[in-house]
C-alpha cells in the first residue's frame, strides 16, 4: 500500500519538477499555480505513504536510511512550500524539486524490501536523533538551492551580459539572506541530532565513530557548516558563503550516499 | 453600420508626414464637431500623437466617412491628400477592435511597452466624449481596450525592463542590493546623465548622496541640486569606503578608480557590495575592478548591452502579450455577438411564455377542482416543454453570432415564430 502511494507521490514530484522548469522558462502564472498544486499533491500522497508505512512497521518510518531519507524529503517539500509562499520566491521550486526528486527516487529504489530493525536500535532518543538530523538536512538542501541561485545570479551580474536567468532570479541580497537563514535554521538541528547520535551510540555500542562511514562523513559536513557559520559571523557573505553551502551539501549528499551504499551501522 | 479605424503610424508613414497631420486639441475638437455636424460618422474618436494619427469611427459607409475625415484633416494642414491616402491603413470590425487593443496595450508602439500611449488614448477618448461623438460601440470598445492594456501590463513583462541607460543602472542596483533604501550614492564628476541616474536612485530610496568634483564649486552646486553633501576630491578614498553605489563621469584621461583604490574601498566593509556605474569615456574605473569579489562595475557600453538585452526580453514578452490580446479580442467579439442576438432571444422566450401561460390558464379553468399538486405539475410540465424546445434555437443563435452569420438566422427565427419587427 505504502509503496503504491509513494510511487504516486514521486510521480507528482516528477510532474511538479517539470512544471517548475516550465515556469522558469515561460513565466506563465498558471504554470506556477499548477506546479504548486502538483507539489502539494505529492506531499499529501507522501504523507499518507509515510503514515501507512509507519502503521505497517509499528514504529516511526525512520529505522532505516531509505526511510529516513524519505522523511527528509517530506520535510524539505514542506519547507519549500512554506518558504515559497512566504517569500514569494516563485522560482524556488525549480531549484529544490530536482533535489526532492533525486532523493525520493533513491530512497524508493531502496524501499522495496522492509528492513528488520536492528535490536540495538531502540529508544526514544534514537528517533529524536534521526528526526532532528533530518530537519537539518532538509534545511541544508534549501541552503544549497539558495546558494546555487546566488552563484548563478552573481555570475550573470559579473558577466555584465544579462541572460534569461538574470530576469528570472531575485536579487543577490534576497538570495544571500536566504542562504544565511537556512544555514542558521539547519545548523542547530544538525548539531543536536549529531550530538544525540554520538551520546546514544556511546551508550548503545560503547564506541562513538568506530568505523561507521556515515558518522564520520556527517562529522565532516558538520565541520564545514560550523566553519561557514563562523565565517558568516566574521563578515563572510555572498560568493564565499555560497561556495561553502555547496561544499557542505555535497558532503551531506556523500554522507547519505555512503549510508545507502557502504556497509555500516546506519544500514 | 460598421466600425473601422483608419490612420497612419510610425510603421508606415515617415515622420514628415506624421508631424504635418498631428493636431492640437482645439483642432481635434473642430474635426470631431465637424464629423458630428455633417453626420459623416455616427461615432468617432481621433487619436493624434507624434507616432500616429488615427480615426476610430462607426459609420454607415466607412469608405466615405474615412475619406471625409481625412479630407478635413488634410485641408486643415495643407497636406496633399494623395500622399496621405497612400500611407493610410484601414481595419474593419474585428480587425479594428484588435488594432485598438494592440495600440492601447502599447504593442504597436515604437518602443514596445512604453507607458505613455495608454494615457494618450484615454485623452483622445475623453476629448471625443466631451464633443459627444462617443456612442455605445466606441464606448464599449475603448473601455475594454483600457482593461486589456492594464491586464497586459500586469500579466506580462513588456513594460518591466528598463530601456534607458539610467533606468537600466537602477535595475542593476536593485538586482545587487535588493531594496535601495539607505544605500549611499557617491557621484564622482558632474554631468547630466550621472545626475539623472542619481535622481532615479534617490526616487527608489537611496540616501545619502555625496558629490566629489575636482572643482569644489561644482561639487557644491550639484550637491545642492540633489540635496547631497559635497566631499573634497582628495577625500575620495574615505568617500568610496562609505559608498554603496558610485557613479563616475569625470573627463579624466586616466582612471580615477584603479584596482588598488577599489580594493582599499572594499577593505573592512563586510557584506556590503560596491556597484560602480562608470558613464565616462574614457572610463574612470579600471576594468579589472570588476574582478574583485562583491564589486560590480558597469561601463557605458555594458549598460547599453543591458538595455539591448532588456529590449530583447520585452520583445519576447510581447509575443505573450499578443496572444493575450488575441484571446481578449475573441472574447470581446463573442460578447458583442451575443449582444446582437439577445433581443431576439428575449422576445422568443416571451412569445413562448405567453403561449404557455395562456394554455395553462385555460386548462386549469377546465379542470376546475384540481388539487394544488396537479396545478403545480401542469405548470412544471409546460415550463419544461418550452425550455426543451427553446434550447436548440437559442444555442444556434448564439453560435451563429459568434461565427458572424447571425443576420440570416435572426430573420429566420423572427419569421418562424412571428416575432414581429426587430
Amino acid at each position: 500500500m505504502h509503496a503504491i502511494l509513494m510511487n504516486l507521490a514521486i510521480l507528482a514530484y516528477v510532474v511538479a519538477t517539470g512544471l517548475a522548469f516550465a515556469y522558469l522558462v515561460e513565466r506563465q502564472e498558471w504554470i506556477h499555480r499548477l506546479a504548486r498544486v502538483a507539489t502539494g499533491a505529492g506531499w499529501a500522497l507522501q504523507t499518507t505513504a509515510l503514515v501507512a508505512l509507519g502503521h505497517a512497521l509499528g514504529r516511526p518510518p525512520l529505522g532505516s536510511l531509505p526511510e529516513a531519507v524519505s522523511v527528509a524529503v517530506w520535510v524539505l517539500v514542506l519547507l519549500e512550500m512554506w518558504l515559497e509562499r512566504r517569500s514569494g520566491l516563485k522560482v524556488l521550486g525549480a531549484f529544490v524539486l530536482p533535489i526532492v526528486l533525486v532523493f525520493s527516487l533513491k530512497s524508493a529504489a531502496a524501499h522495496q524490501q522492509l528492513p528488520e530493525i536492528v535490536p540495538t536500535l531502540s529508544g526514544a532518543w534514537l528517533w529524536v536523533h534521526i528526526g532532528l538530523a533530518l530537519i537539518g538536512i532538509a534545511a541544508f538542501a534549501l541552503n544549497f538551492a539558495g546558494a546555487l541561485m546566488y552563484l548563478l545570479q552573481e555570475r550573470q551580474l559579473k558577466a555584465r551580459r544579462p541572460g534569461a536567468l538574470y530576469y528570472r532570479l531575485p536579487d543577490l541580497e534576497t538570495l544571500d539572506r536566504l542562504t544565511y537563514r537556512t544555514l542558521a535554521l539547519g545548523f542547530p538541528f544538525l548539531t543536536t541530532g549529531l550530538v544525540l547520535g554520538v551520546l546514544w551510540a556511546g551508550a548503545a555500542w560503547g564506541s562513538v565513530f568506530a568505523f561507521d562511514p556515515l558518522a564520520l562523513l556527517s562529522a565532516v559536513a558538520w565541520v564545514i557548516y560550523a566553519g561557514t557559520l563562523a565565517g558568516r559571523a566574521a563578515g563572510w557573505h555572498g560568493r564565499r558563503a555560497a561556495y561553502f553551502a555547496v561544499i557542505g551539501f555535497a558532503a551531506l549528499v556523500l554522507t547519505l550516499g555512503a549510508g545507502l551504499f557502504l556497509p555500516g551501522r546506519h544500514g | 453600420m460598421a466600425l473601422f479605424v483608419a490612420g497612419l503610424s510610425h510603421k508606415n508613414a515617415p515622420v514628415e508626414l506624421r508631424e504635418q497631420l498631428a493636431l492640437e486639441e482645439d483642432k481635434l475638437r473642430e474635426l470631431l464637431r465637424d464629423v458630428a455636424a455633417t453626420g459623416a460618422a455616427r461615432e468617432a474618436v481621433v487619436l493624434s500623437t507624434c507616432n500616429r494619427v488615427e480615426v476610430y469611427a462607426v459609420a454607415e459607409a466607412p469608405g466615405e466617412a474615412r475619406a471625409a475625415m481625412f479630407r478635413h484633416l488634410c485641408r486643415h494642414r495643407g497636406v496633399d491628400p494623395a500622399a496621405v491616402e497612400a500611407a493610410l491603413y484601414t481595419h474593419l470590425e474585428g480587425d479594428a477592435v484588435r488594432h485598438a487593443f494592440r495600440v492601447t496595450a502599447s504593442l504597436d508602439s515604437m518602443m514596445i511597452g512604453e507607458p505613455q500611449i495608454l494615457g494618450q488614448v484615454k485623452d483622445a477618448f475623453a476629448l471625443a466624449q466631451s464633443c459627444e461623438t462617443v456612442g455605445p460601440a466606441l464606448h464599449t470598445m475603448f473601455t475594454q481596450a483600457f482593461a486589456v492594456a492594464k491586464k497586459v501590463r500586469t500579466e506580462t513583462e513588456i513594460a518591466r525592463h528598463a530601456v534607458s541607460v539610467s533606468f537600466a543602472a537602477v535595475e542593476l542596483a536593485k538586482k545587487i542590493f535588493g531594496g535601495l533604501a539607505g544605500k549611499a550614492i557617491l557621484l564622482v564628476g558632474a554631468g547630466k546623465m550621472s545626475e539623472l541616474a542619481a535622481r532615479h536612485l534617490v526616487e527608489q530610496g537611496a540616501f545619502p548622496i555625496y558629490v566629489a568634483n575636482r572643482t569644489w564649486a561644482r561639487a557644491q552646486d550639484l550637491a545642492r541640486a540633489l540635496a547631497g553633501t559635497p566631499v573634497p576630491f582628495d577625500a575620495l578614498d574615505a568617500a568610496l569606503a562609505g559608498a554603496d553605489i558610485v557613479i563616475t563621469s569625470t573627463a579624466a584621461s586616466e582612471p580615477v578608480v584603479a584596482l588598488d583604490r577599489a580594493r582599499g574601498a572594499m577593505h573592512g566593509r563586510g557584506a556590503r557590495p560596491l556597484f560602480f556605474i562608470d558613464i565616462a569615456v574614457p572610463r574612470n574605473v579600471e576594468a579589472s575592478v570588476n574582478t574583485l569579489d562583491n564589486v560590480y562595475c558597469y561601463d557605458i557600453d555594458d549598460l547599453r548591452q543591458v538595455v539591448d538585452a532588456n529590449i530583447r526580453e520585452r520583445l519576447r514578452e510581447a509575443q505573450r502579450a499578443e496572444a493575450l490580446v488575441e484571446r481578449e479580442v475573441a472574447r470581446y467579439l463573442a460578447r458583442l455577438g451575443d449582444v446582437e442576438v439577445i433581443p431576439t432571444i428575449v422576445s422568443l422566450r416571451e412569445r413562448l411564455e405567453e403561449i404557455r401561460a395562456g394554455e395553462v390558464r385555460r386548462t386549469l379553468a377546465r379542470l376546475g377542482g384540481a388539487s394544488p399538486e396537479t396545478r403545480e405539475a401542469i405548470e412544471a410540465l409546460s415550463a419544461a416543454i418550452v425550455n426543451k424546445i427553446l434550447h436548440a434555437p437559442i444555442t444556434k443563435l448564439r453560435e451563429s453570432s459568434r461565427a458572424g452569420s447571425s443576420r440570416s438566422w435572426l430573420d429566420l427565427v423572427h419569421e418562424l415564430f412571428a416575432l414581429g419587427r426587430k
